[in-house]
């Protein structure tokens, strides 16, 4: 949870949720008691099926919903209690990115940038941005509804830069995106991560959360069954201890059921 | 903040290629509504000059006041252009004599009943149908849409109320649509000035009072529309929704209001009317004959025993005075049906009040009504129209009779003839002093169309914009509250 500079008593984490608990009104308890932090210039990648809770827990982040438990927080904040204080300090990529279709990717970035609270941008600061991301610039001013799914991810990506948030939350941001992007992606994460973000990343892509993320935490229904620092990892077989963990719930899940079985 | 989501929302209407294709449509609509309704306006002065000439032609060309009459028209009036209401189902002209009741006849629909079929659209039709649609068309996904498209979740990932957003929805689509609308109303009242028709300033002060009151229908559909997306997750879902509920608040409601108060309270035909009319001026008739009869019998019983030429003597004297007790009798009966005539069209007009008061009560429930209601109460097209004219028309063929009867009295005219028949003189027809000149008719009381005044107009008009604004805060309220609880995944 601390990279190896700093320790717990020198660093607030950036972000944070105490006994994070979310269950649905149908019933469904999507996330329990999650403990995790995040520190500046730290990468979490959160890896998990689907249902694990992943999304939830960016949702509880941005106030999309209300925890039933605990609190999820962003530089101090209880995102629950002060929502829009914490969402100025929170910067997102959402798996499929969708912005406005008849409007230019300087026009959304624009749109986008004065939401976050930045006015100042010009142009040229967007077409820097949007470069940086690996946006060809003869793209620049075309329409959205033009754009591929690859092309979107990029401009949701300037979006969370020009927003210059110290927390950044990724929701499947590699999904769609192909393996040259995928690579510039990752390094664009790691000079963010330089730059001192603290980013908190859901996915399912185990060989991306390996290269770049200084923590993994894995996740089964709704808990957080692992959490392995970047040197924990090393040597490591991350797919296998990702595997090991989803097929012990998963033994555990079915000799409940069979006991349940027997009995009835 | 608010700036910036309104700025948005102003891009997004009118970078849409619907708002290309429906702004054109609904501009060209009110051009061409304008445009015809000033060409009808100005077909029926022509017409109106016409008709009053005519009938002056006609009145100079009398020679006796006993049988003078005239008709009145229905002015045409520039209102007309904007809210037609009923003005073309009500009749144009009456007569006015000292026989005839007042009834205005000859409609601009019963003359051409073709028109009658595919009815002129009017400014009012337009806000009230296409523009309202047009709200709807633009609202409907205000908010579930770009749930559907992802953008409300990148949106409230920024610290942006729930307050401030909805807001800017709401001024973003207001003035969005409004603007763009407002360009061809303003050229519109533009060719009114071109063409220079007689508008005072109490017209001016209408019509921008109706402008008032078309933004205001037209902003409740913007705030039913967000309302509506607000509270559903799929735009289809809200468009179905919507598209019912704008069918049965503009179409259903009103007319099934109407029917309704039809049913409850029964309000007698014209026919039945006339008929119960006819049966007691036939039965005064029945009993004016008899009189009459007893009266000949004991005249003549009074003659019985008198020589021929006695006889003949006695009737020449007493002849006129029989005729005067004659025809104060006859007058009677007339006055007697007349006052019939009257209690009926009373009785007609308080139970039709009572069914208008019933129908409008429960028509009232749609907007789509309040509006109409207030537009037609506003330009004078009310179904008041009627009665409004009939009163001006019947206080006026008082005057005139008044007038004629004293004509009558002055030029010693008694406005009857006698028809003797003798022997001798074989038949014999007596007007009296009938001048064959020219009347001098520089003192005929002229007829002046009821004012409506800027008051009358607004005052009715009230209840209906209070509801109009009742609804809309509504429908605010509504999709506010339905945003401050929307899951914006």
């Amino acid at each position: 949870m601390t990279t190896p500079e700093n320790t717990p008593e020198t660093i607030q984490p950036m972000m944070a949720t105490r006994n994070l608990s979310k269950r649905y009104e149908d019933g469904v308890l999507a996330l329990d008691s999650l403990d995790l932090s995040v520190n500046p210039g730290q990468i979490y990648a959160m890896l998990g099926g689907n249902g694990a809770g992943k999304t939830t827990t960016i949702n509880l982040f941005l106030n999309f919903i209300d925890p039933t438990e605990g609190e999820a927080i962003v530089d101090g904040i209880i995102t629950h209690q002060e929502p829009l204080k914490a969402k100025a300090k929170i910067a997102y990529v959402s798996e499929n990115v969708m912005l406005y279709p008849n409007f230019t990717a300087l026009q959304n970035l624009d749109y986008f940038s004065h939401l976050g609270g930045k006015t100042s941008y010009s142009a040229e600061d967007y077409q820097k941005v949007l470069l940086r991301v690996g946006l060809q610039e003869e793209a620049h001013d075309k329409k959205l509804r033009s754009y591929s799914k690859g092309m979107r991810q990029k401009c949701g990506i300037a979006i969370a830069i020009l927003k210059d948030a110290p927390a950044i939350l990724l929701d499947e941001p590699t999904s769609g995106l192909d393996p040259k992007a995928g690579m510039e992606f990752i390094n664009l994460l790691q000079d963010l991560r330089d730059e001192g973000k603290a980013i908190l990343m859901s996915t399912h892509d185990i060989f991306r959360a390996k290269q770049v993320a200084d923590i993994v935490g894995i996740m089964n229904a709704g808990k957080l069954v692992a959490e392995k620092q970047r040197e924990e990892l090393v040597g490591e077989d991350l797919e296998k201890l990702y595997v090991e963990y989803m097929t012990g719930y998963m033994d555990t899940a079915v000799q409940a059921t069979d006991a349940s079985v027997t009995v009835g | 903040m608010l700036k910036t989501l309104i700025y948005k929302e102003l891009k997004m209407i009118i970078a849409s290629p619907k708002f290309t294709a429906t702004f054109g449509t609904c501009a060209v609509l009110i051009l061409l509504s304008i445009f015809i309704g000033i060409q009808e306006y100005r077909g029926a002065v022509r017409q109106y000059e016409t008709a009053v000439q005519l009938n002056d032609q006609e009145m100079a060309e009398s020679t006796s006041w006993g049988s003078f009459d005239t008709r009145v028209f229905r002015q045409p009036d520039p209102m007309q252009i904007f809210v037609s209401g009923i003005h073309y189902d009500v009749g144009r002209m009456t007569g006015i004599s000292r026989w005839e009741e007042i009834k205005l006849r000859r409609s601009n629909y019963s003359d051409d009943p073709i028109f009658a079929v595919f009815r002129f659209i009017d400014f009012t039709f337009i806000v009230q149908i296409a523009l309202s649609l047009l709200a709807i068309l633009f609202t409907y996904d205000a908010i579930n849409g770009e749930r559907e498209q992802g953008t409300l979740k990148l949106t409230f990932a920024n610290p942006v109320p729930k307050v401030t957003y909805i807001l800017s929805k709401f001024i973003g689509a207001w003035l969005g649509l409004v603007i763009p609308l407002l360009i061809p109303i303003l050229i519109g009242l533009l060719l009114v000035m071109l063409y220079n028709l007689p508008l005072t300033g109490v017209h001016w002060a209408k019509i921008i009072t109706m402008l008032g009151f078309s933004l205001l229908f037209f902003t409740f559909f913007i705030a039913f529309g967000l309302m509506v997306s607000a509270l559903t997750r799929s735009s289809s879902s809200s468009f179905l929704i919507l598209l019912v509920a704008w069918v049965t608040l503009v179409l259903i409601i009103p007319r099934a209001g109407v029917m309704l108060a039809g049913q409850v309270q029964s309000v007698p035909t014209v026919a039945e009317i006339e008929s119960k009319h006819a049966k007691f001026s036939q039965e005064r008739w029945d009993q004016h004959s008899a009189l009459i009869s007893e009266r000949y019998e004991k005249r003549n019983a009074a003659m019985e025993g008198l020589s021929p030429e006695d006889r003949e003597a006695y009737e020449e004297e007493k002849m006129w005075s029989w005729m005067e007790e004659d025809d104060a009798e006859m007058k009677n009966v007339q006055a007697d049906i007349s006052e019939y005539g009257r209690k009926l069209q009373e009785d007609l007009r308080n139970r039709r009040a009572a069914q208008e008061k019933l129908a409008f009560l429960l028509s009232r429930v749609s907007p789509a009504s309040a509006y109409q209601l207030a537009m037609m109460n506003l330009a004078a097209t009310d179904i008041n129209l009627k009665n409004r004219y009939e009163d001006a028309m019947r206080d006026y063929r008082t005057a005139f009779n008044g007038f004629v009867n004293k004509k009558l009295e002055d030029s010693g005219q008694h406005g009857g003839f006698r028809i003797s028949i003798s022997s001798e003189t074989g038949v014999n027809i007596d007007t009296g002093d009938i001048d064959t000149k020219s009347l001098d008719l520089s003192e005929v009381p002229r007829f002046e169309d009821p004012r409506h005044s800027y008051s009358a107009a607004i005052t009715p008009a009230m209840t209906d914009l209070a509801l109009l604004i009742f609804f809309t805060l509504i429908a605010f309220a509504g999709a506010f509250s339905g945003f401050i609880r929307y899951d914006v995944r």
